[in-house]
């Protein structure tokens, strides 16, 4: 029988291939039990039987083991820290949404490609950018679905109707607000125009922060699964790492478009949004670090004999 | 807590004497035909060990032997009980009616 690559009795002595997936295990489960399945995986190979077979169910396995991870307590710290970071997150995306629209000029891929003669880190950021906020988007999606599913399992077995109407406020002002939007006359230049676009923005960012503040109550006053803070916890991991690609990707524009253009414009709102994305970022980041280090703690004590 | 089967499987193995990772997937091969994987194997063994019915040994090098604790071998015979009267109950009315 041909030998296979990688297999026990392998003359470079490498373990089988399959082994290197233990490396997708829990950190904590792989520092108790890690080289023991890497052992079994070479002694099972050398047994004969099939890496594919073992890969996928060292997959499942994976699964599992991430599922019913305790994972990190849900201390108050953590609590906070999640807390910390959709405040985070929804300051950032605000600051963002308006620096695109309000420019009209940079978050475009038709004006990218104009600059992409002066400058390809322009495109290349723009896709960046774009490519990260999708992906911040989608894991906020996902999240704000698992809890709400939670906590509205939670509020029912409780018979406690509050968090069903906190849960629909975010909804209700969102739809009163672009509703509204839809409703103003056009902003024309005048006066009058100009106070009621600037208004109706400011009622907009205060209805953020009320719709925030609903959201946050329900997640201090509900015991959520395990598993749900666990996605809580990815979720809040991909936002923040979107924060800071993002945060990148815009400064690396700026700097792009004002160093290859031979007059550039005034940078005062890029650099203001630039300041207000570093510091949302760099707030969700320290958030989560604190979280992680309190996990660690735990798990840096010595494995059962 | 209701027994998974590979659970059922090692504790078995196990109430024989101790045994290591690949100890237990052959033997549990050789008694019931079943062959678990890698991760399906330590799954169990991690969710044994965590409920306290089963107990790591010191290693020797990367294999480190488990062994079976009161409470495993009670959780054990319960289960087994049950399985035994099931199994009795099934195979006395396949007899009265058997099937086609």
């Amino acid at each position: 029988m041909r030998a296979l690559r990688g297999a026990v009795g392998d003359p470079d002595g490498r373990p089988p291939w399959p082994a290197r997936l233990t490396a997708v295990y829990p950190p904590r489960w792989r520092q108790r039990y890690g080289g023991e399945l890497d052992q079994l995986v070479s002694d099972l190979a050398g047994g004969g039987r099939r890496p594919l077979a073992m890969a996928v169910d060292l997959l499942r396995g994976a699964a599992v083991a991430w599922i019913t991870e305790r994972g990190t307590p849900m201390t108050e710290r953590t609590r906070s820290a999640l807390i910390t970071v959709l405040w985070s997150w929804v300051a950032f995306a605000a600051t963002a949404a308006w620096f695109g629209h309000d420019l009209a000029v940079y978050p475009t891929a038709r004006v990218a490609a104009q600059l992409v003669i002066v400058n390809q880190i322009v495109p290349d950021s723009y896709r960046a950018l774009m490519a990260a906020g999708a992906l911040g988007v989608a894991a906020t999606a996902v999240a704000a679905v698992v809890f709400a599913v939670d906590a509205a399992r939670s509020a029912r077995r409780q018979r406690r109707p509050g968090p069903f109407i906190l849960m629909a406020a975010p909804i209700v002002i969102a739809a009163c607000w672009v509703g509204g939007l839809a409703l103003l006359p056009q902003a024309n230049g005048t006066p009058a125009g100009l106070a009621i676009s600037v208004g109706w923005l400011l009622l907009g960012l205060a209805g953020l922060a009320a719709a925030t503040q609903a959201v946050v109550k329900v997640v201090r006053s509900t015991e959520f699964t395990p598993l749900t803070w666990r996605i809580g916890g990815a979720a809040a991991t991909i936002v923040t790492a979107v924060m800071v690609i993002v945060t990148c990707a815009t400064i690396a524009w700026g700097v792009a478009e004002q160093t290859s253009t031979p007059h550039p414009g005034d940078a005062s709102n890029w650099l203001v949004v630039t300041a207000i994305m570093a510091v949302t970022s760099v707030r969700a980041a320290l958030a989560l670090a604190g979280t992680r280090r309190a996990a660690a703690a735990p798990a840096a004590s010595p494995a059962a004999a | 807590m209701d027994l998974t089967e590979p659970a059922v499987l090692v504790l078995t193995s196990l109430a024989d004497g101790p045994k290591h990772g690949y100890a237990l997937a052959k033997d549990i091969e050789a008694f019931s035909g079943a062959k678990l994987g890698p991760g399906t194997l330590y799954g169990a063994l991690s969710r044994l060990e965590e409920r306290g019915w089963i107990e790591a040994l010191p290693a020797d090098d990367r294999r480190r032997p488990y062994q079976i604790t009161s409470a495993g071998a009670e959780s054990l015979a319960i289960h087994l009980e049950t399985a035994r009267k099931v199994t009795a109950t099934g195979l006395r009315r396949l007899e009265v009616r058997p099937v086609a």
